[in-house]
């Protein structure tokens, strides 16, 4: 049952780091409370494969195994968020796709009418090519709706822990 | 994802001994193999050649990137050569590899393996870095050099 609240649909960013494990953590427990859709999003990055075999550093073939990879990567991450969630009596939606993955997000965001993204801490921005690189940035600042970025692990844990 | 998390001194050389493509990659696998993050050598070796029989990883611009996936490998392995002569990598544009990126992963880290492959192209990117690379009088500069790069 969606929640009638401020927060309807929630949209969880799942990249594989231990940082969108908490987020994970957290959106379950935002959900819980406030009876919001959740749904886990991981994308599979087919654009950057596609650049690095341009640039010769894969050939073909190579390409094609890690896309693979990273596709049996999400299968694992989306599956192990949907038991965490459901281990706190919480539904959640996965959905794997691929490509560019912050143009991913944005278009799920605006497709799916979330109301809040949630997302793991972002790296440190170290220099002005980071914010053109990182995808998670970039997701930050292109979201059409309200971004969460879920910080304290150990907080986070005790939350996410207390959960009936 | 930084390079220079990945590496250190140690894991660096500029005064490489072979000047062969083979013998550079075994040169570059050893100082991973010291570092005790590969459990087999010879099944390292062998996924590095293997990928280079595909085709070379000698790219343009006197960079090479040799890398692999392998089960050997407890967690991402890398190092670096620099040769100021040159080494025949039998590269893209001809010209003789400079910089010479190591790389091997577990099976499981595609996700990093990837990253790790998009920062080097990243940085090797800009001539100014390649050219401070490539005039690295030792391991520390060069590990300097990089690490002032990403930050």
């Amino acid at each position: 049952m969606a929640g009638n609240g401020p927060i309807e649909r929630i949209l969880l960013y799942v990249d594989g780091s231990e940082e969108c494990i908490t987020a994970a953590q957290y959106s379950i427990a935002l959900a819980k409370t406030t009876h919001a859709e959740l749904i886990a999003i991981y994308v599979v990055n087919v654009s950057l494969l596609q650049e690095l075999t341009k640039a010769r550093i894969f050939v073909k073939i190579e390409e094609m195994d890690y896309e693979h990879d990273l596709e049996q990567d999400g299968k694992r991450y989306l599956h192990y968020i949907s038991e965490m969630a459901g281990s706190k009596g919480v539904e959640i939606e996965t959905e794997l796709t691929k490509g560019v993955v912050n143009k991913e997000i944005v278009r799920l965001v605006e497709e799916m009418n979330a109301d809040l993204l949630v997302m793991g801490e972002l790296n440190p921005v170290l220099s002005r090519s980071d914010t053109y690189h990182d995808e998670a940035e970039l997701i930050f600042r292109k979201s059409k709706c309200s971004v969460l970025i879920v910080k304290n692990p150990d907080s986070v844990e005790q939350i996410y822990s207390q959960l009936s | 994802m930084r390079i220079s998390d990945f590496l250190n001194e140690s894991l660096i050389t500029v005064s490489l001994n072979h000047t062969d493509k083979t013998g550079i990659i075994e040169e570059l696998l050893d100082l991973a193999v010291e570092s005790g993050k590969i459990v087999n050598r010879s099944d390292a070796l062998k996924a590095v050649l293997d990928r280079e029989a595909l085709m070379s990883t000698g790219l343009e611009k006197g960079i090479a990137i040799p890398h692999a996936k392998s089960s050997t490998a407890k967690e991402i392995c890398m190092s670096l050569g620099v040769s100021k002569m040159g080494i025949d990598f039998d590269s893209a544009d001809g010209k003789p590899s400079h910089l010479i990126f190591f790389l091997l992963a577990p099976e499981a880290a595609a996700g990093q393996n990837v990253q790790m492959l998009a920062q080097i192209a990243r940085l090797t990117g800009d001539p100014s870095f390649c050219e401070a690379l490539e005039s690295a009088q030792s391991a520390a500069e060069a590990y300097e050099i990089i690490r002032k790069a990403e930050s």
